[in-house]
């Protein structure tokens, strides 16, 4: 088992998953980092903005066409922009409604917690309540097929889309985190949220601009799932604790660790399903995870957005 | 139970809207009023008597789908009966979710029994629901008639008024298992199963089979998940050239578009919980294209028999086509409506489950009798494949086996 | 955002506990600042065009939430979509005669809330000769405890109610009332509603119960405290039958004889567990307490030559009671599990209670309120960390003897959800109150059940959701939160914070969700 054809398989399968993970992943930490809270509901983000993938490119794409070239990347960049616009609109949605009355009302943080779990639960079975409990595939926007082969292994132009995609968000976050106005502010928040308040910084505006990056994030995410894995309404529970936890595995609040815990989860499933029967896959990539944080147990990377671990 | 206070303790406002005691014996008086106004049974009888036929499965949750398609196939059988059936009383439904999940069994089962007018259920839908509700069915000696829960073992736990109309998952198993040697002929079959109770019931029973036969296997199970990528290289290294999934459709769909992703070129085969048009819709006609699926049952959309049920299930249900065990809980509802057209108004709990073990007649899926544990007679394993984009009944395998 | 240069990225490591106290003491101003300045978001920005004060009103706010909550009620109750028509549920929601319908209804809400609000501070203020303005003008802004009419009402009723309280007998006739209420309704109940009572109501409760000492009162968030339930309910399992399971005890006992091994078996995974996480702080510690209760559902199913597998448990014998002349079997009838599960809460109620005012309950609230501080203090904070573990896990211990003997499960019944679900009742009902939570399972699980016959199945779920989300909005701190600090008692923004946030290394310094937690929800 396991010539050099199959290592190099399984890391790009496990690096492509990896990379959504880590798309997702940032919507948590982002929001992690800013209120230090879990947005247990980013998971419904994510799903709201397949759908909206889903509905835009459907839409467009006839059914039985099968567009190539130029139309393909077209169609995958439309589709893209519907899923973070409909992401975006879901987690403004989220912090309007289930945030921000707790806020304004001083609750205690597990409340938000129950808040999310809340929203949740409304939202996957509003959810399927309009959209059906089927899950449904995305029209298919390019004609699949392998395009390169690294070492034996063969990449279809669906995971080289989604990396280079999800490789490209990743980049824009990272640079409006650490270079841009904008990103200074966030992490101003992150760091002392009434400090920054004092010195001029709209928190309030800051926190809606964390959640709604983190919903264009999630959306354009879960369009790229939603075109291998098709859509459904309960499609973001498993996604959501995954990014989670590579969220924690590399330092909750740090953005590039974020990335980093999404690509080596998906690495350490990728490898443990093959080497082990696959239903211990989340064992093993649970107990991975223990053992990072037991032998550091601020994560990977440790530092939060703009603030010692 | 709370501590007496030995000091006043300040109070805002906020915390003084309930008060604790006061408001606790309100909340108890509440909820208590309000669950003893549900226990009341339902009898609005106009003239014509009505019987109430229950229905126990997974109406929310995430198995909901299925549930949901085995409660339109009641609602069919139902609204046909009350509107040709000539009967000589009303039929009625009434729902109890249970969620496919067994600590919800009992509670969803309780409603049913307590309701007087229930004269015999359709369900539970899921076999861990069955596990724990049917020792309350059987107390009662109300009638429960599965459409779907495949688990063997279900008859042999002492049930005494459990049937179901589809078959174990043993006789599935054992004719993909045949299928699998002697038509397509593997060498070696990757058995995968979804980790769910009837995934592994129907993926010990295709091996049971296959070691019989003498094909050499892999067993492997993962979680429904939605990744199947990395799965899909395990199996195009393990050199197997037929894949068999037992596990539900929404999974196999992934799991072909994975393989056919990497390029996999063995049969690809799953069971009766795949057997559903949306396999086919979720995978892609072209990924789905030359897959094979089992079914302990005929195909009630491409069965000629069928095609009053197909249009009336359609009719009733907006235009919806039947789905999974659709067909299994038209066919329950309709042994149990024959049972009660022949005892007429004067139907009981007690006749109606003394006179279902006789019951004889064609249903969709398969001819309706029962051996004397509750299983349903006859073992007629079909075989459908996907061909331009329809399923299509390749035959049974007894026949399809025979060169 | 007129910062200029990123702030720094790195600031000292640890901060010492007086340094924080000091911070602390001097940002009081600051967030009174802060929290003026979100509750007027206009007024936040000099340069740009202020909305119009109409529109920002409290009134014209509070219609558009109302208009809102109907527009989102019409959708929750309107047809069903499906993928092909996505849209035909929203249409088929605003027929002209069902958005009219709940326009009028939004509007209706609106009226009422106003009046209501106007109502109660008349009465209020006419009962207490306070400024009537003033009085509505808070009524309004929904804070109407900062002026001076809502204080002179709040005095009151502390006054009256304390005065009520300090009556000797009154909590015990209270509590005795309150379980005479528990013994004396049910038998009156449907068969269906005490299966509830049991399975969905009373377990949990139990459960709550249990969770409640981890979150509650130590402040750890453990979101994986499900998997001692599984813990308990395996080992009855395999203590009681011996065919039940592959794996057994070489011999059987009564399955009374399972409460304590349970409980034993149940609080040692949970030492295994705690030791060598419990070193990890606030959210990586949720984290690895999820990862461990996946692990063990996960392990759970998939042994299956030790536990069964997916197919379950089936066929444990019920509790019973085999003395010399008495015999009794509770067998499947739920009523005598529901009296069982009120004496076993009862049990741990009056435990927890008498632990609650212990040495190690002031332990555990040094702990949640500030680890570094308790720790320089003296106590222990390991070893009181582990006990709360410990402590709670034996309770799941015993949820889980009475699961197993009463009905089948498998390891469905022991996933990721059902671990939420405990949290949103500890929380839901009052976290760190031991009728607060237990209450919280009645009223949560109560209302599930009752949605199973008052909304379509399938719709249930977005109604239970929108009850958590609208019950943490109205009232985060739940629905029986505990009573206020024990030591001193001084009210008011000045308070130190009860429970700022759970577990955060900085409890010094809450994020903006904490600020306003520190002055408002100081009891």
């Amino acid at each position: 088992m396991g010539s050099a054809e199959q290592i190099s398989q399984l890391t790009i399968d496990g690096l492509m998953v990896g990379a959504l993970y880590a798309v997702i992943a940032l919507g948590y930490t982002l929001v992690y980092g800013v209120l230090q809270l879990i947005n247990f509901a980013h998971s419904e983000v994510f799903m709201l903005g397949a759908f909206g993938g889903l509905f835009a490119s459907r839409a467009l794409v006839p059914a039985g066409a099968t567009p190539s070239g130029l139309t393909s990347a077209g169609l995958v960049l439309f589709g893209l922009v519907a899923g973070a616009l409909a992401g975006a609109a879901a987690a403004y949605a989220l912090e309007r409604c289930a945030y921000r009355p707790l806020r304004r009302r001083g609750a205690p943080r597990l409340a938000y917690l129950i808040s999310a779990i809340g929203a949740s639960l409304f939202a996957f079975n509003l959810a399927g309540k309009e959209f059906g409990r089927q899950s449904i595939p995305v029209p298919d926007l390019f004609t699949n097929g392998t395009v390169v082969t690294v070492l034996g292994a063969e990449i279809s132009t669906q995971s080289l889309v989604i990396a280079c995609t999800a490789l490209a968000m990743l980049l824009a976050v990272d640079h409006l985190v650490a270079g841009t106005r904008l990103g200074q502010s966030v992490r101003a928040v992150a760091q002392d949220a009434e400090c920054a308040g004092l010195m001029g910084v709209d928190v309030q505006k800051v926190i809606v601009v964390t959640f709604v990056l983190g919903g264009l994030l999630a959306g354009a995410g879960g369009f790229l799932y939603a075109m291998t894995f098709n859509a459904s309404y309960t499609m973001g529970f498993v996604p959501g604790i995954k990014a989670f936890t590579a969220a924690v595995l590399g330092g909750i609040g740090n953005v590039r660790g974020a990335v980093l815990g999404g690509l080596l989860l998906g690495l350490v499933e990728s490898f443990g399903g093959y080497l082990f029967d696959a239903s211990y896959k989340n064992v093993i990539a649970f107990t991975v995870l223990v053992l990072v944080l037991l032998v550091r147990p601020s994560g990977l990377l440790g530092t939060r957005l703009g603030r010692p671990a | 139970m709370t501590g007496s206070p030995r000091t006043p303790r300040p109070r805002t406002r906020r915390a003084g809207v309930l008060r604790p005691v006061a408001g606790v014996v309100a909340g108890l008086a509440m909820v208590g009023a309000a669950l003893t106004a549900c226990g009341g049974g339902d009898s609005n009888e106009a003239g014509t008597k009505e019987f109430l036929i229950g229905f126990q499965g997974p109406l929310s949750g995430e198995n909901q789908q299925l549930g949901i398609n085995a409660y339109n196939g009641v609602l069919t059988a139902v609204d046909l009966a009350n509107r040709t059936g000539g009967l000589p009383f009303t039929l009625r439904i009434v729902a109890s979710d249970d969620q496919g999940v067994p600590e919800q069994g009992p509670t969803a089962a309780q409603k049913l029994i307590d309701n007087p007018d229930v004269v015999a259920v359709v369900g539970p839908v899921f076999s861990a629901p069955t596990k724990a509700s049917e020792p309350l069915y059987s107390q009662t000696g109300l009638l429960s008639v599965s459409p779907s829960a495949t688990a063997p073992a279900l008859t042999d736990l002492g049930f005494t008024s459990f049937y179901r109309v589809i078959a174990p998952d043993t006789v599935q198993g054992a004719g993909a298992a045949e299928y699998l040697a002697k038509v397509v002929k593997a060498k070696r079959v990757y058995s995968l199963d979804d980790r769910s109770e009837y995934g592994t019931g129907l993926s010990g029973a295709v091996e049971r089979g296959l070691k019989q036969a003498g094909v050499a296997y892999t067993h492997d199970g993962i979680n429904p998940t939605k990744d199947y990528t990395s799965q899909a290289t395990k199996i195009m290294a393990d050199g197997a050239d037929a894949v068999y999934y037992s596990g539900y459709y929404s999974d196999f769909a992934l799991l072909t578009k994975a393989l056919r992703s990497k390029g996999y070129d063995g049969a690809i085969l799953s069971g009766d919980g795949s057997n559903d048009d949306q396999y086919i819709r979720q995978a892609g006609a072209a990924n789905a294209e030359g897959t094979l699926i089992t079914c302990p049952c005929s195909d009630a959309n491409t069965d000629p028999a069928a095609t009053g049920f197909v249009s009336e299930y359609k009719k009733v249900n907006s235009g919806l086509k039947p789905g999974t065990y659709s067909g299994e809980a038209y066919d329950a509802t309709n042994a149990i409506i024959s049972v009660l057209r022949k005892l007429g108004t004067g139907a009981s709990r007690e006749s109606v489950l003394a006179d279902f073990g006789s019951v004889d007649f064609p249903g969709v899926t398969k001819r309706i009798r029962f051996e004397r544990n509750g299983d349903v007679q006859g073992s007629t394993v079909y075989v459908y494949q996907v061909k331009d984009g329809q399923r299509v009944v390749l035959g049974p395998v007894s026949s399809l086996v025979k060169p | 955002m007129k910062l200029r240069r990123p702030a720094p990225r790195r600031s000292p490591a640890v901060r010492s506990h007086s340094v924080r106290a000091r911070k602390a003491q001097s940002r009081r101003a600051q967030l009174r600042e802060l929290r003026s300045r979100m509750a007027r978001p206009g007024a936040a920005r000099p340069g740009g065009v202020p909305w119009p004060v109409v529109a920002r009103s409290p009134a014209a706010r509070r219609l558009g939430a109302c208009l809102f909550l109907a527009v989102i009620a019409a959708v929750v109750t309107g047809p069903s979509g499906d993928a092909d028509r996505p849209l035909a549920g929203i249409e088929g929601s605003f027929t002209p005669a069902r958005a009219a319908g709940f326009a009028a209804g939004g509007l209706a809400l609106w009226a009422l809330s106003i009046g209501a609000d106007r109502l109660t501070t008349r009465l209020r203020s006419a009962g207490h000769g306070a400024a009537l303005g003033g009085g509505r003008l808070a009524a309004l802004g929904g804070g109407a405890w900062v002026t001076p009419a809502g204080a002179a009402w709040a005095s009151f009723r502390r006054g009256r109610w304390a005065a009520f309280r300090r009556g000797r007998w009154s909590a015990p006739a209270g509590n005795l009332a309150l379980l005479a209420v528990a013994v004396a309704v049910p038998p009156l109940l449907s068969t269906a509603a005490q299966q509830a009572l049991v399975s969905e109501i009373g377990i949990y409760a139990l459960l709550a119960l249990g969770l409640n000492v981890v979150v509650g009162y130590a402040g750890l968030l453990d979101l994986g405290y499900i998997a001692f339930f599984a813990i308990g309910a395996y080992t009855t399992a395999y203590v009681t039958s011996a065919d039940a399971m592959p794996w057994h005890a070489p011999w059987q006992v009564n399955p009374f004889f399972a409460l304590p091994v349970a409980l034993v078996v149940a609080a040692v995974a949970g030492v295994v567990l705690g030791g060598p996480t419990l070193r990890l702080r606030g959210d990586y510690l949720a984290i690895v307490t999820l990862g461990f209760g996946e692990i063990v559902q996960l392990l759970a199913n998939n042994a299956d030559g030790v536990t069964g597998g997916p197919r379950g448990v089936f066929g444990l014998p019920p509790l019973s009671v085999d003395l010399p002349g008495v015999h009794y079997s509770w067998g499947l009838r739920p009523l005598p599990y529901y009296y069982l599960l009120v004496v076993l809460i009862v049990l741990v109620m009056v435990v927890f209670g008498r632990w609650e005012r212990s040495r190690t309950g002031r332990a555990w609230t040094a702990i949640r309120q500030d680890e570094v501080a308790a720790e320089a203090t003296g106590v222990a904070t390991m070893r009181m960390k582990l006990l709360a573990f410990a402590v709670g896990a034996s309770v799941s211990g015993f949820a889980g003897v009475v699961l197993a003997t009463k009905q089948f499960f498998n390891p469905q019944t022991f996933g990721l959800q059902s671990s939420l679900l405990v949290l949103t009742i500890v929380i839901f009902g009052g976290m760190g109150s031991r009728l607060g939570v237990v209450l919280g399972a009645l009223v949560l699980q109560g209302t599930a059940f009752l949605l199973r016959d008052t909304v379509p199945p399938a719709d249930r779920y977005i109604y239970f959701g929108a009850v958590v989300i609208l019950m943490m909005i109205f009232r985060p701190q739940g629905l029986l939160p505990p009573r206020g600090p024990r030591a001193p008692a001084s009210p008011g923004p000045a308070a130190a914070p009860e429970r700022p946030a759970v577990p955060t290394e900085r409890a010094g310094a809450p994020g903006p969700a904490g600020p306003a937690a520190s002055t408002e929800a100081a009891r």
